[in-house]
């Protein structure tokens, strides 16, 4: 088994290179590679399709070309994907799948159609009313949608079977991630807030059955030390924390990442696609319909506001910091009820508005945070 | 100079000024200093040196010292650093016991702060990448109206019909404000307006943190009569301007490494 510190070293770079993964990938198999926005995209088809899927979350870049197209207030995840769409950092990916799920989304997709031509776009809806039967089929029509628009891009007809194991690959991901995230929180001398969010992030750009291999073999490691809970416990939530100098900061001021409920984290992997339970297409569409505690989901009964609770309560979290994604209308919504439950149960919360640039302020905000829990 | 006193040290590094607080004892503010330049000048080394003279003090007299402020963590003679929010809770604490909300109004930002009733900091928050609501907007807006920020509030006092200033933004303002002076109207109405527009502003972030009273003012701006006219008419509740509301990061500061100095004993 190898140590801890040299698998996580892997993970670390992984995440810091999406391009040269990317490259890396085309180059020895000469297979294609396909682009996955925020938040939600089936990539399980992508997989199917024997290509390369690649998360885009935006980064930190400066924005030039985007504000051609969009308005000042679009989040900088989407403005910065369109940026490098734009300046041709996305040049290598064959096509890009684009969710629906928000009103930037919506918009800065159609922009990013026109502007950026060369790659091929591919777009779909998730059904508002999840929960019901129709909801489900409404999905599974829509895949079947994104399918057709990959198989047109491979040339080549994905069966049954091979989307099938597809969901078997990613279902063990998701749970070696979970596996993960519950052991990090044991582990906070050794797993910092940086290094928790890069063996996530890399999963983005690596091919999932090595990402699951490695992130396995970590555990394994992880497993053989003695626990430790250094530090004073936080959940992050919001869409996102990828926010280098944030994630430092955090570590600086003796702060742990015991839990998150981060769009690009744990959201994507707390709950499997059903592995039985109808065609293929039809368990992804499902796991829409069972899937609860993110601001992009309709549920009017905000049942992730609970959710977060628990979590605190499980990992004995010592406070939030609510990792507000600058011009996120769905998260800033459910901001009004996270903040009144945590006020009413007296846990100490921290708003850090999120923009993939830290601000000056972040590390009076995040020690004075410090200091109160 | 007995040996029986314990003396400590509080800096406060502002972005506009640094502030100095010699404490004897934890109890009796010996000496104090303030600079009107902030971090990244001569301020810090000149606002240490200084301090030291004002409370008559020699180096080796003093058991301990502790930087807070938008500078803390490139001042590098201090024994710890705290964050400025610590800091001005625990001042404002010591000078108005009965404090539960703090308006800390500084030259780049913007602060509210809530305490609990032992006074220590048990939320806050804070104005973002932006100046309004802030010293730096009093400044921009003194220079359009061509007088000194310290003379601000004496020529609001004279309004007699407030202008809205109804941008949020420092620059949109300048260039709202330059719009009023050429259509016309006084530079005491529109200071009031000024005066309105960065309490509206603040009265934001205190009414986010929850107001409870007493409400304690601090900061640079507390300074200002006009700022303080105005929140009190906004927020309908008593607005008191800190005793020494400049020095109220840095006493919290040195009362924190009193503390230290006590334990370390």
């Amino acid at each position: 088994m190898s140590a801890y510190n040299e698998i996580l070293d892997l993970l670390i770079d992984a995440a810091k290179h999406p391009l040269r993964q990317l490259q890396t990938f085309k180059a020895r198999t000469g297979r294609m590679a396909v682009g996955c926005f925020p938040e939600y995209v089936p990539a399980e088809l992508v997989y199917a399709a024997g290509m390369f899927p690649i998360g885009l979350w935006g980064g930190q870049t400066e924005i030039s070309r985007a504000k051609e197209y969009v308005p000042a207030f679009c989040c900088s995840v989407l403005m910065s994907g369109l940026e490098y769409g734009l300046n041709g950092t996305y040049k290598d990916l064959d096509a890009v799948i684009f969710p629906s799920l928000c009103d930037t989304l919506k918009c800065l997709s159609q922009n990013f159609k026109v502007a950026v031509p060369a790659i091929k776009h591919i777009q779909f809806a998730h059904p508002q009313m999840r929960k019901i039967e129709a909801g489900v089929q409404f999905l599974e029509s829509e895949y079947g949608r994104v399918l057709s628009a990959l198989e047109e891009l491979s040339g080549t007809k994905v069966s049954d079977e091979a989307i099938a194991e597809a969901i078997t690959v990613f279902n063990a991901n998701r749970g070696a991630l979970r596996r993960f995230v519950g052991l990090s929180a044991a582990h906070t001398d050794v797993i910092s807030p940086s290094a928790r969010h890069a063996v996530i992030k890399s999963g983005y750009f690596m091919e999932k059955p090595a990402h699951t291999a490695l992130v396995n073999e970590l555990c394994d490691a992880l497993e053989a030390l003695p626990e430790s809970k250094k530090g004073k416990r936080v959940l992050l939530t919001g869409i996102m924390a990828d926010d280098e100098a944030m994630l430092r900061i955090l570590a600086d001021c003796g702060l742990a990442v015991a839990a998150d409920d981060l769009a690009q984290e744990t959201r994507q992997f707390r709950y499997d696609v059903p592995e039985e339970g109808g065609a293929p297409l039809c368990r992804l569409a499902k796991w829409w319909q069972i899937f609860e505690g993110c601001s992009l989901a309709y549920d009017p009964e905000k049942t992730r506001i609970g959710m977060i609770l628990d979590e605190v309560e499980k990992y004995g979290v010592k406070g939030v910091v609510v990792c507000m994604m600058k011009f996120c209308d769905p998260e800033e919504y459910d901001y009004p009820l996270l903040k009144q439950a945590l006020e009413d149960k007296g846990i100490p919360a921290l708003y850090m508005e999120i923009d993939q640039n830290a601000e000056a302020q972040a590390q009076t905000r995040i020690q004075a945070f410090s200091e109160i829990i | 100079m007995s040996e029986a006193h314990l003396y400590t040290l509080g800096i406060d590094i502002g972005s506009t000024a640094c502030k100095a607080v010699a404490l004897r004892d934890g109890k009796e503010i010996s000496g104090s200093s303030v600079i009107q330049t902030g971090t990244g000048t001569s301020g810090p080394g000149r606002v240490y040196e200084d301090v030291f003279r004002a409370a008559g003090l020699s180096l080796g007299e003093v058991s301990r010292v502790v930087v807070t402020g938008y500078g803390r963590l490139t001042f590098d003679r201090a024994d710890n650093q705290i964050s400025e929010l610590s800091c001005h809770a625990r001042g404002v604490h010591f000078l108005v016991p009965g404090a539960r909300t703090i308006i800390d109004i500084g030259g780049q930002d913007a602060k509210a702060l809530k305490l609990s009733p032992a006074g220590t900091l048990t939320g806050f928050v804070m104005n973002d990448k932006c100046a309004a609501g802030t010293g730096r907007f009093l400044d921009v807006m003194a220079r359009v109206l061509e007088v000194g920020v310290e003379d601000l509030a004496e020529l609001s006092a004279r309004s007699t019909e407030r202008v809205s200033i109804s941008n949020v933004c420092t620059v949109f303002a300048e260039s709202e404000v330059i719009s009023q002076l050429a259509a016309g109207k006084t530079r005491e109405d529109i200071a009031a307006g000024i005066h309105m527009s960065v309490a509206n502003r603040v009265a934001g972030l205190a009414r986010r943190v929850g107001i409870v009273p007493e409400v304690v003012i601090t900061g640079g701006v507390a300074q200002n009569a006009g700022v303080v006219r105005a929140m009190n008419e906004i927020l309908e509740t008593p607005i008191i301007p800190a005793p020494l509301p400049q020095l109220t990061g840095a006493l919290g500061a040195a009362l924190f490494a009193y503390d230290e100095a006590i334990k370390l004993k």
